[in-house]
Protein backbone atom coordinates (compact mmCIF):
# COMPACT_ATOMS: atom_id res chain seq x y z
CA UNK A 1 0.00 0.00 0.00
CA UNK A 2 1.79 3.06 -1.06
CA UNK A 3 1.26 6.45 0.71
CA UNK A 4 -1.62 9.09 -1.12
CA UNK A 5 0.31 12.30 -1.79
CA UNK A 6 -0.65 15.49 -0.08
CA UNK A 7 -1.23 17.59 -2.85
CA UNK A 8 -3.13 14.72 -4.91
CA UNK A 9 -3.41 12.81 -8.09
CA UNK A 10 -6.60 11.56 -7.67
CA UNK A 11 -8.94 11.88 -11.08
CA UNK A 12 -12.16 13.31 -10.37
CA UNK A 13 -14.87 14.46 -12.37
CA UNK A 14 -16.15 18.50 -11.73
CA UNK A 15 -19.55 17.55 -10.75
CA UNK A 16 -19.17 13.59 -9.38
CA UNK A 17 -19.93 13.76 -5.09
CA UNK A 18 -16.83 14.13 -3.26
CA UNK A 19 -16.14 13.62 0.48
CA UNK A 20 -14.26 14.69 3.09
CA UNK A 21 -13.21 11.27 5.31
CA UNK A 22 -10.14 9.40 6.63
CA UNK A 23 -7.79 7.28 5.21
CA UNK A 24 -6.24 4.61 7.67
CA UNK A 25 -2.45 4.26 7.39
CA UNK A 26 -0.49 2.75 10.37
CA UNK A 27 -0.41 -0.37 10.57
CA UNK A 28 -1.20 -3.44 12.44
CA UNK A 29 -2.51 -2.19 16.30
CA UNK A 30 -1.52 1.45 15.15
CA UNK A 31 -3.73 3.51 13.45
CA UNK A 32 -3.00 6.91 11.94
CA UNK A 33 -5.58 8.65 10.15
CA UNK A 34 -5.31 11.10 6.80
CA UNK A 35 -8.06 13.70 6.47
CA UNK A 36 -8.38 13.69 2.85
CA UNK A 37 -11.00 14.85 0.14
CA UNK A 38 -11.94 12.31 -2.75
CA UNK A 39 -14.40 11.09 -4.93
CA UNK A 40 -17.31 9.31 -3.05
CA UNK A 41 -17.45 6.12 -5.23
CA UNK A 42 -13.61 4.99 -4.50
CA UNK A 43 -12.24 3.22 -1.93
CA UNK A 44 -10.41 4.98 0.70
CA UNK A 45 -6.83 3.51 -0.74
CA UNK A 46 -6.97 5.24 -4.19
CA UNK A 47 -5.41 8.19 -5.01
CA UNK A 48 -7.50 11.52 -3.60
CA UNK A 49 -7.58 14.61 -4.48
CA UNK A 50 -6.19 16.48 -1.69
CA UNK A 51 -4.91 15.73 2.04
CA UNK A 52 -6.72 18.21 4.25
CA UNK A 53 -5.37 17.44 8.32
CA UNK A 54 -4.14 14.20 9.73
CA UNK A 55 -5.78 12.57 12.84
CA UNK A 56 -3.55 10.30 15.60
CA UNK A 57 -6.31 8.76 17.61
CA UNK A 58 -3.58 7.17 19.92
CA UNK A 59 -2.91 9.41 22.92
CA UNK A 60 0.82 10.87 22.94
CA UNK A 61 2.89 10.90 26.04
CA UNK A 62 1.03 14.34 27.46
CA UNK A 63 -1.93 12.23 27.33
CA UNK A 64 -3.46 14.23 23.96
CA UNK A 65 -4.66 13.69 20.66
CA UNK A 66 -3.04 15.28 18.11
CA UNK A 67 -5.32 16.56 14.86
CA UNK A 68 -4.18 18.87 12.44
CA UNK A 69 -6.65 20.19 9.75
CA UNK A 70 -5.83 22.73 7.11
CA UNK A 71 -9.12 25.14 7.73
CA UNK A 72 -8.93 26.84 4.63
CA UNK A 73 -9.31 23.92 2.37
CA UNK A 74 -11.72 22.08 4.50
CA UNK A 75 -13.62 25.39 4.52
CA UNK A 76 -13.41 25.96 0.60
CA UNK A 77 -14.68 21.79 -0.33
CA UNK A 78 -17.41 22.10 1.88
CA UNK A 79 -18.02 25.33 0.35
CA UNK A 80 -18.01 23.57 -3.21
CA UNK A 81 -20.49 20.82 -1.83
CA UNK A 82 -18.31 18.38 -0.20
CA UNK A 83 -19.96 15.56 1.95
CA UNK A 84 -18.59 14.15 5.27
CA UNK A 85 -18.44 10.81 6.72
CA UNK A 86 -19.49 10.78 10.20
CA UNK A 87 -16.35 9.75 11.89
CA UNK A 88 -14.78 13.36 9.63
CA UNK A 89 -18.10 15.31 10.80
CA UNK A 90 -17.62 14.65 14.56
CA UNK A 91 -13.78 15.34 14.55
CA UNK A 92 -14.47 18.68 12.88
CA UNK A 93 -17.58 19.33 14.75
CA UNK A 94 -15.04 19.19 18.08
CA UNK A 95 -12.54 21.23 16.56
CA UNK A 96 -15.47 24.05 17.31
CA UNK A 97 -15.05 24.50 13.37
CA UNK A 98 -18.50 23.56 12.77
CA UNK A 99 -21.48 22.71 15.03
CA UNK A 100 -20.87 19.55 17.71
CA UNK A 101 -22.21 16.33 15.87
CA UNK A 102 -25.26 14.86 17.65
CA UNK A 103 -23.52 11.33 17.77
CA UNK A 104 -21.04 13.41 19.78
CA UNK A 105 -23.44 14.49 22.31
CA UNK A 106 -24.74 10.92 22.17
CA UNK A 107 -21.36 9.36 23.32
CA UNK A 108 -21.05 11.45 26.16
CA UNK A 109 -24.06 10.81 27.45
CA UNK A 110 -23.31 7.35 27.05
CA UNK A 111 -20.05 7.60 28.76
CA UNK A 112 -21.68 9.28 31.53
CA UNK A 113 -24.44 6.97 32.25
CA UNK A 114 -22.01 3.96 32.25
CA UNK A 115 -19.89 6.05 34.40
CA UNK A 116 -22.27 6.24 36.73
CA UNK A 117 -23.61 2.91 36.47
CA UNK A 118 -20.31 1.61 37.65
CA UNK A 119 -19.71 4.24 40.80
CA UNK A 120 -23.34 3.05 41.58
CA UNK A 121 -22.00 -0.71 41.56
CA UNK A 122 -19.16 -0.29 42.97
CA UNK A 123 -20.59 1.73 45.77
CA UNK A 124 -23.25 -0.83 46.78
CA UNK A 125 -20.61 -3.73 46.14
CA UNK A 126 -18.63 -1.49 49.11
CA UNK A 127 -21.13 -1.28 51.36
CA UNK A 128 -22.02 -5.06 51.11
CA UNK A 129 -18.41 -5.81 52.08
CA UNK A 130 -19.04 -3.46 54.82
CA UNK A 131 -22.03 -5.72 56.41
CA UNK A 132 -20.20 -8.98 55.80
CA UNK A 133 -17.26 -7.90 58.07
CA UNK A 134 -19.56 -6.12 60.73
CA UNK B 1 17.06 1.80 16.36
CA UNK B 2 19.35 1.13 19.68
CA UNK B 3 20.13 4.95 19.18
CA UNK B 4 16.72 5.65 19.42
CA UNK B 5 15.71 3.93 22.50
CA UNK B 6 19.12 5.51 24.01
CA UNK B 7 18.18 8.92 23.28
CA UNK B 8 14.66 8.32 24.88
CA UNK B 9 16.22 6.76 27.69
CA UNK B 10 18.55 9.89 28.37
CA UNK B 11 15.30 12.38 27.75
CA UNK B 12 13.29 9.79 30.42
CA UNK B 13 16.26 10.45 32.94
CA UNK B 14 15.96 14.09 31.96
CA UNK B 15 12.45 13.94 33.40
CA UNK B 16 13.10 12.33 36.38
CA UNK B 17 15.47 14.91 37.11
CA UNK B 18 13.54 17.54 35.83
CA UNK B 19 11.20 16.68 38.24
CA UNK B 20 13.67 16.73 41.00
CA UNK B 21 15.07 19.81 41.03
CA UNK B 22 12.46 21.61 38.60
CA UNK B 23 14.66 22.58 36.30
CA UNK B 24 16.88 25.65 36.22
CA UNK B 25 16.67 27.81 39.19
CA UNK B 26 15.86 31.35 38.53
CA UNK B 27 18.12 34.43 38.24
CA UNK B 28 18.21 36.81 40.79
CA UNK B 29 18.39 39.83 37.84
CA UNK B 30 14.83 40.52 36.24
CA UNK B 31 13.32 43.13 33.82
CA UNK B 32 10.52 44.38 36.50
CA UNK B 33 9.04 46.51 33.70
CA UNK B 34 8.50 46.24 30.06
CA UNK B 35 12.04 47.00 28.10
CA UNK B 36 10.84 46.48 24.94
CA UNK B 37 10.16 50.38 24.62
CA UNK B 38 13.57 51.64 25.73
CA UNK B 39 15.65 48.66 23.84
CA UNK B 40 13.54 49.12 20.37
CA UNK B 41 14.09 52.61 20.79
CA UNK B 42 16.44 54.08 17.75
CA UNK B 43 18.85 55.76 19.48
CA UNK B 44 19.32 52.79 21.97
CA UNK B 45 19.54 50.93 18.95
CA UNK B 46 22.31 52.87 17.14
CA UNK B 47 24.36 52.91 20.65
CA UNK B 48 24.01 49.22 21.15
CA UNK B 49 25.26 48.56 17.81
CA UNK B 50 28.28 51.01 17.42
CA UNK B 51 29.47 48.91 21.26
CA UNK B 52 28.78 45.88 19.41
CA UNK B 53 31.86 47.12 16.83
CA UNK B 54 32.15 45.19 13.24
CA UNK B 55 35.21 43.13 13.48
CA UNK B 56 35.15 41.56 9.92
CA UNK B 57 37.23 38.44 11.05
CA UNK B 58 35.27 37.57 14.21
CA UNK B 59 32.01 38.07 12.38
CA UNK B 60 32.86 35.72 9.42
CA UNK B 61 35.69 33.25 11.80
CA UNK B 62 35.34 30.00 10.87
CA UNK B 63 32.48 28.16 12.81
CA UNK B 64 31.43 24.66 13.87
CA UNK B 65 29.27 23.96 10.61
CA UNK B 66 29.54 21.38 7.80
CA UNK B 67 30.43 23.64 4.63
CA UNK B 68 33.21 26.17 5.72
CA UNK B 69 34.30 26.46 2.34
CA UNK B 70 36.05 29.39 0.61
CA UNK B 71 35.30 30.69 -2.62
CA UNK B 72 38.06 31.94 -4.82
CA UNK B 73 37.39 34.19 -7.79
CA UNK B 74 39.23 36.90 -9.97
CA UNK B 75 37.51 39.75 -9.92
CA UNK B 76 37.74 44.02 -11.24
CA UNK B 77 38.13 47.07 -8.62
CA UNK B 78 34.24 48.29 -9.59
CA UNK B 79 33.34 44.68 -8.87
CA UNK B 80 35.93 44.54 -5.47
CA UNK B 81 34.42 47.30 -4.29
CA UNK B 82 30.56 46.51 -4.97
CA UNK B 83 31.35 42.86 -3.10
CA UNK B 84 32.70 44.88 -0.29
CA UNK B 85 29.70 46.61 0.51
CA UNK B 86 27.38 43.45 0.52
CA UNK B 87 29.97 41.63 2.97
CA UNK B 88 29.59 44.96 5.29
CA UNK B 89 25.66 44.30 4.97
CA UNK B 90 25.62 40.96 5.37
CA UNK B 91 28.11 41.38 8.37
CA UNK B 92 25.33 43.68 9.78
CA UNK B 93 22.61 40.84 8.84
CA UNK B 94 24.81 38.50 11.24
CA UNK B 95 25.13 41.07 13.90
CA UNK B 96 20.82 41.40 14.33
CA UNK B 97 20.44 41.19 18.04
CA UNK B 98 17.90 39.29 19.32
CA UNK B 99 15.20 41.75 20.62
CA UNK B 100 14.47 42.13 24.82
CA UNK B 101 10.82 42.23 25.37
CA UNK B 102 9.07 41.35 28.29
CA UNK B 103 7.71 37.82 29.06
CA UNK B 104 4.63 36.79 27.94
CA UNK B 105 1.88 36.24 30.09
CA UNK B 106 -0.29 32.84 29.96
CA UNK B 107 -4.27 34.06 29.79
CA UNK B 108 -6.86 31.28 29.26
CA UNK B 109 -8.94 32.31 26.64
CA UNK B 110 -11.97 30.07 26.94
CA UNK B 111 -14.26 30.02 23.03
CA UNK B 112 -17.39 27.70 24.48
CA UNK B 113 -18.22 25.32 27.23
CA UNK B 114 -20.46 22.85 26.69
CA UNK B 115 -21.37 20.70 29.75
CA UNK B 116 -23.61 18.05 27.42
CA UNK B 117 -19.95 17.21 26.07
CA UNK B 118 -18.70 15.94 29.36
CA UNK B 119 -17.22 12.87 29.21
CA UNK B 120 -17.32 12.46 25.20
CA UNK B 121 -14.04 11.38 25.24
CA UNK B 122 -10.99 10.26 27.66
CA UNK B 123 -8.28 12.27 26.43
CA UNK B 124 -8.53 15.89 25.09
CA UNK B 125 -8.10 16.96 21.80
CA UNK B 126 -5.55 19.47 20.24
CA UNK B 127 -6.50 20.68 16.76
CA UNK B 128 -3.64 22.71 14.87
CA UNK B 129 -4.84 24.65 12.04
CA UNK B 130 -2.06 23.77 9.26
CA UNK B 131 -3.27 26.55 7.11
CA UNK B 132 -0.74 26.98 4.17
CA UNK B 133 1.35 30.37 4.49
CA UNK B 134 0.67 31.61 8.34
CA UNK B 135 3.41 33.01 10.40
CA UNK B 136 3.61 31.29 13.71
CA UNK B 137 2.38 33.57 15.84
CA UNK B 138 -0.79 33.18 13.68
CA UNK B 139 -1.19 29.87 13.62
CA UNK B 140 -4.46 28.86 15.50
CA UNK B 141 -4.15 26.15 18.16
CA UNK B 142 -7.47 24.81 20.24
CA UNK B 143 -7.88 22.51 22.65
CA UNK B 144 -11.10 20.58 23.46
CA UNK B 145 -10.89 19.16 27.02
CA UNK B 146 -12.66 16.46 28.18
CA UNK B 147 -15.65 18.11 29.71
CA UNK B 148 -16.56 19.88 26.80
CA UNK B 149 -14.33 23.00 27.00
CA UNK B 150 -13.22 24.76 23.66
CA UNK B 151 -10.14 26.86 24.13
CA UNK B 152 -7.57 28.45 22.71
CA UNK B 153 -3.97 26.07 23.67
CA UNK B 154 -1.49 27.26 26.56
CA UNK B 155 1.99 29.27 25.26
CA UNK B 156 3.34 25.55 25.81
CA UNK B 157 0.90 23.79 23.64
CA UNK B 158 0.90 26.04 21.00
CA UNK B 159 5.05 26.03 20.74
CA UNK B 160 5.23 22.02 20.67
CA UNK B 161 2.60 22.00 18.11
CA UNK B 162 4.12 24.29 15.66
CA UNK B 163 6.92 22.44 16.20
CA UNK B 164 5.87 19.65 15.75
CA UNK B 165 3.78 20.41 12.08
CA UNK B 166 6.46 23.45 10.81
CA UNK B 167 9.93 21.90 12.50
CA UNK B 168 12.52 25.11 12.86
CA UNK B 169 16.04 24.40 12.18
CA UNK B 170 18.07 23.39 15.21
CA UNK B 171 15.09 24.09 17.49
CA UNK B 172 14.61 20.42 19.68
CA UNK B 173 11.10 18.75 20.74
CA UNK B 174 12.08 18.23 23.53
CA UNK B 175 14.33 20.85 26.28
CA UNK B 176 17.54 20.41 25.70
CA UNK B 177 20.03 18.73 28.53
CA UNK B 178 22.17 21.77 28.65
CA UNK B 179 18.95 23.84 29.62
CA UNK B 180 17.46 21.56 32.08
CA UNK B 181 20.27 20.03 33.87
CA UNK B 182 21.38 22.58 36.61
CA UNK B 183 25.22 20.59 36.66
CA UNK B 184 25.51 20.67 32.62
CA UNK B 185 24.55 23.88 32.61
CA UNK B 186 27.03 25.32 35.28
CA UNK B 187 29.84 23.46 33.45
CA UNK B 188 28.95 25.17 30.28
CA UNK B 189 29.49 28.42 32.01
CA UNK B 190 32.49 27.40 33.68
CA UNK B 191 34.31 26.57 30.93
CA UNK B 192 33.45 29.92 29.42
CA UNK B 193 30.80 28.66 26.56
CA UNK B 194 29.10 31.92 26.45
CA UNK B 195 28.24 32.47 23.13
CA UNK B 196 27.47 28.67 22.29
CA UNK B 197 24.78 28.94 25.39
CA UNK B 198 23.29 32.08 23.98
CA UNK B 199 23.42 30.70 20.22
CA UNK B 200 21.48 27.82 21.28
CA UNK B 201 18.85 29.25 23.72
CA UNK B 202 18.13 31.96 20.64
CA UNK B 203 17.26 28.87 18.68
CA UNK B 204 15.42 26.84 21.63
CA UNK B 205 13.15 29.76 22.37
CA UNK B 206 11.33 32.78 22.10
CA UNK B 207 12.33 35.93 23.05
CA UNK B 208 8.88 36.30 25.01
CA UNK B 209 9.81 33.15 27.10
CA UNK B 210 10.59 32.82 30.72
CA UNK B 211 13.18 30.59 30.24
CA UNK B 212 14.90 32.94 27.89
CA UNK B 213 14.76 35.66 30.48
CA UNK B 214 15.61 33.01 33.17
CA UNK B 215 19.24 31.79 31.23
CA UNK B 216 20.26 35.14 29.46
CA UNK B 217 20.44 36.61 32.61
CA UNK B 218 22.45 33.80 34.33
CA UNK B 219 24.96 34.13 31.74
CA UNK B 220 25.47 37.84 31.78
CA UNK B 221 25.46 37.76 35.62
CA UNK B 222 28.12 34.94 34.83
CA UNK B 223 29.92 37.00 32.26
CA UNK B 224 29.84 40.17 34.82
CA UNK B 225 32.31 38.37 37.34
CA UNK B 226 34.37 36.24 35.08
CA UNK B 227 35.03 39.62 33.14
CA UNK B 228 35.35 38.04 29.32
CA UNK B 229 33.72 40.44 27.37
CA UNK B 230 35.43 40.31 24.91
CA UNK B 231 34.25 36.90 23.84
CA UNK B 232 31.04 38.33 22.97
CA UNK B 233 32.45 41.64 21.59
CA UNK B 234 31.19 41.59 17.48
CA UNK B 235 28.85 39.07 17.94
CA UNK B 236 24.71 39.26 17.98
CA UNK B 237 25.11 39.12 22.10
CA UNK B 238 26.93 41.73 23.29
CA UNK B 239 24.23 44.68 22.26
CA UNK B 240 21.83 42.37 24.72
CA UNK B 241 24.56 42.19 27.35
CA UNK B 242 24.96 46.49 27.07
CA UNK B 243 21.47 46.28 27.92
CA UNK B 244 21.22 44.21 30.85
CA UNK B 245 23.75 45.76 32.65
CA UNK B 246 22.94 49.09 31.70
CA UNK B 247 19.33 48.52 32.89
CA UNK B 248 20.74 46.78 35.92
CA UNK B 249 23.03 49.27 36.99
CA UNK B 250 25.44 47.65 36.78
CA UNK B 251 28.25 48.72 34.30
CA UNK B 252 31.55 49.55 35.87
CA UNK B 253 33.48 45.80 35.16
CA UNK B 254 32.06 46.43 31.64
CA UNK B 255 33.17 50.01 31.44
CA UNK B 256 36.46 49.49 33.14
CA UNK B 257 37.25 46.20 30.38
CA UNK B 258 36.32 49.01 27.70
CA UNK B 259 39.02 51.51 29.03
CA UNK B 260 41.45 48.98 29.71
CA UNK B 261 41.02 48.05 25.91
CA UNK B 262 41.54 51.57 24.84
CA UNK B 263 37.60 51.44 23.39
CA UNK B 264 36.86 54.71 25.03
CA UNK B 265 34.16 55.62 22.61
CA UNK B 266 32.42 52.90 23.90
CA UNK B 267 32.85 53.55 27.16
CA UNK B 268 30.97 56.79 26.22
CA UNK B 269 28.15 55.32 24.78
CA UNK B 270 27.97 52.90 27.60
CA UNK B 271 27.37 55.46 30.16
CA UNK B 272 25.06 57.80 28.00
CA UNK B 273 22.70 54.28 27.86
CA UNK B 274 22.77 54.24 31.47
CA UNK B 275 21.59 57.61 32.08
CA UNK B 276 19.39 57.40 29.12
CA UNK B 277 17.75 54.14 30.41
CA UNK B 278 17.23 55.41 33.92
CA UNK B 279 16.44 59.32 33.09
CA UNK B 280 20.13 61.10 34.74
CA UNK B 281 19.97 64.87 33.47
CA UNK B 282 22.43 64.88 31.94
CA UNK B 283 23.55 66.34 28.57
CA UNK B 284 25.08 63.05 26.97
CA UNK B 285 23.68 63.88 23.52
CA UNK B 286 26.01 66.94 22.55
CA UNK B 287 29.56 64.67 23.72
CA UNK B 288 28.05 61.99 21.61
CA UNK B 289 27.51 64.11 18.72
CA UNK B 290 31.29 65.63 18.97
CA UNK B 291 32.51 62.05 19.23
CA UNK B 292 30.78 61.10 16.15
CA UNK B 293 31.94 63.88 13.91
CA UNK B 294 35.64 62.69 15.20
CA UNK B 295 35.13 58.98 14.99
CA UNK B 296 33.64 57.08 12.10
CA UNK B 297 31.49 54.41 12.67
CA UNK B 298 31.66 50.77 12.65
CA UNK B 299 30.25 49.57 9.15
CA UNK B 300 32.99 52.85 7.86
CA UNK B 301 35.85 51.59 9.82
CA UNK B 302 34.98 48.32 8.30
CA UNK B 303 34.92 48.82 5.08
CA UNK B 304 37.87 50.95 5.45
CA UNK B 305 39.47 48.06 6.65
CA UNK B 306 38.50 45.91 3.95
CA UNK B 307 39.80 48.64 1.12
CA UNK B 308 42.68 49.35 3.03
CA UNK B 309 44.13 45.75 1.35
CA UNK B 310 43.37 47.10 -2.04
CA UNK B 311 45.36 50.18 -2.02
CA UNK B 312 48.82 48.97 -1.27
CA UNK B 313 50.55 49.26 -4.34
CA UNK B 314 49.87 53.15 -4.05
CA UNK B 315 52.50 55.29 -2.51
CA UNK B 316 51.90 56.20 1.53
CA UNK B 317 52.61 59.40 2.23
CA UNK B 318 55.03 59.61 5.49
CA UNK B 319 51.76 60.65 7.86
CA UNK B 320 49.98 58.14 6.94
CA UNK B 321 52.94 55.62 8.11
CA UNK B 322 53.40 57.04 11.44
CA UNK B 323 49.89 56.97 11.78
CA UNK B 324 49.75 53.30 11.77
CA UNK B 325 53.12 52.83 13.58
CA UNK B 326 51.19 54.58 16.41
CA UNK B 327 47.72 53.49 15.70
CA UNK B 328 45.89 56.73 16.34
CA UNK B 329 45.46 59.56 14.57
CA UNK B 330 45.53 63.40 15.61
CA UNK B 331 41.33 62.92 15.58
CA UNK B 332 41.54 60.43 17.48
CA UNK B 333 44.18 62.20 20.14
CA UNK B 334 40.98 64.70 20.23
CA UNK B 335 38.35 62.06 20.44
CA UNK B 336 39.91 60.42 23.65
CA UNK B 337 40.19 64.01 25.72
CA UNK B 338 36.44 64.64 25.39
CA UNK B 339 35.87 61.11 26.10
CA UNK B 340 38.16 61.07 28.93
CA UNK B 341 36.38 64.70 30.18
CA UNK B 342 32.91 62.47 30.32
CA UNK B 343 34.11 59.15 31.53
CA UNK B 344 35.55 61.65 34.81
CA UNK B 345 32.60 62.67 34.83
CA UNK B 346 30.44 59.50 35.27
CA UNK B 347 33.34 58.25 37.92
CA UNK B 348 32.70 61.35 40.00
CA UNK B 349 29.05 60.88 39.90
CA UNK B 350 27.26 59.17 42.52
CA UNK B 351 26.40 56.19 39.66
CA UNK B 352 29.72 54.93 39.80
CA UNK B 353 30.29 51.67 42.26
CA UNK B 354 34.06 51.11 41.11
CA UNK B 355 35.61 54.40 41.25
CA UNK B 356 39.02 53.62 42.83
CA UNK B 357 39.59 50.93 39.80
CA UNK B 358 38.25 53.02 36.80
CA UNK B 359 40.27 55.90 38.10
CA UNK B 360 43.49 53.83 37.97
CA UNK B 361 42.05 52.23 34.44
CA UNK B 362 41.60 55.76 33.66
CA UNK B 363 45.47 57.30 34.95
CA UNK B 364 46.98 54.60 32.60
CA UNK B 365 45.22 54.92 29.72
CA UNK B 366 46.30 58.66 30.08
CA UNK B 367 50.06 57.87 30.62
CA UNK B 368 49.70 55.90 27.57
CA UNK B 369 48.13 58.09 25.13
CA UNK B 370 50.42 60.98 26.48
CA UNK B 371 53.65 59.12 25.24
CA UNK B 372 51.74 58.19 22.36
CA UNK B 373 51.33 61.76 21.65
CA UNK B 374 54.83 62.78 22.68
CA UNK B 375 56.22 59.90 20.15
CA UNK B 376 53.39 61.21 17.50
CA UNK B 377 54.36 64.98 17.56
CA UNK B 378 58.33 63.97 17.74
CA UNK B 379 58.12 61.97 14.69
CA UNK B 380 56.21 64.49 12.90
CA UNK B 381 58.68 67.06 13.45
CA UNK B 382 61.36 64.65 12.68
CA UNK B 383 60.36 64.18 9.01
CA UNK B 384 59.22 67.74 8.95
CA UNK B 385 55.66 67.04 8.20
CA UNK B 386 54.68 70.07 10.26
CA UNK B 387 56.32 72.59 7.58
CA UNK B 388 54.65 70.82 4.94
CA UNK B 389 50.83 70.87 6.60
CA UNK B 390 51.18 74.63 7.61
Amino acid sequence: MSLSPASGIGRFYKHSAKIIRFVRLGCTNRPFYHIVVMERRKNQHQPVIEQVGSYDPMPNENNERLVALNTERIRFWLGKGAHMSEPAAELLGISGLLPVHPRTYMTAWRNRKAAAEAAALAEAEGSQKAAETA
Amino acid sequence: MSLFRHIRKLNALQNVRQLSSAGLKSSTLQYATDPQPQFTDAETQQLLQSMTQLQLDKVFRKRTVPDNSVHTQFMTTAQLEKEFLQTIEKAQQLLQMPPVVKIKEDTERIISKDPALKDFATTKYVFTDITFGLPQSERKVVVRDVDGTLSYATLDITKRMNQLYFPLDGRKFYTPRMFSDEQLFQRCLDEHKYEFILDRLTVQYEPYEAEFHNISAKVFEHLNESKQFDQLRSTRHFGPMAFFYAWHRCIDDLLYDMIRRDYLLNAVQLIALSYKIHKVPLDYQATLRQLEELQPSPAVKALAELRSGLRQHQAKGIENEIQTAIGKTETDFQADEISLRFIEQYIGSEHALKKVQLELAVQTLKELNLEKQQLYEGLKKAHGVQQQAS
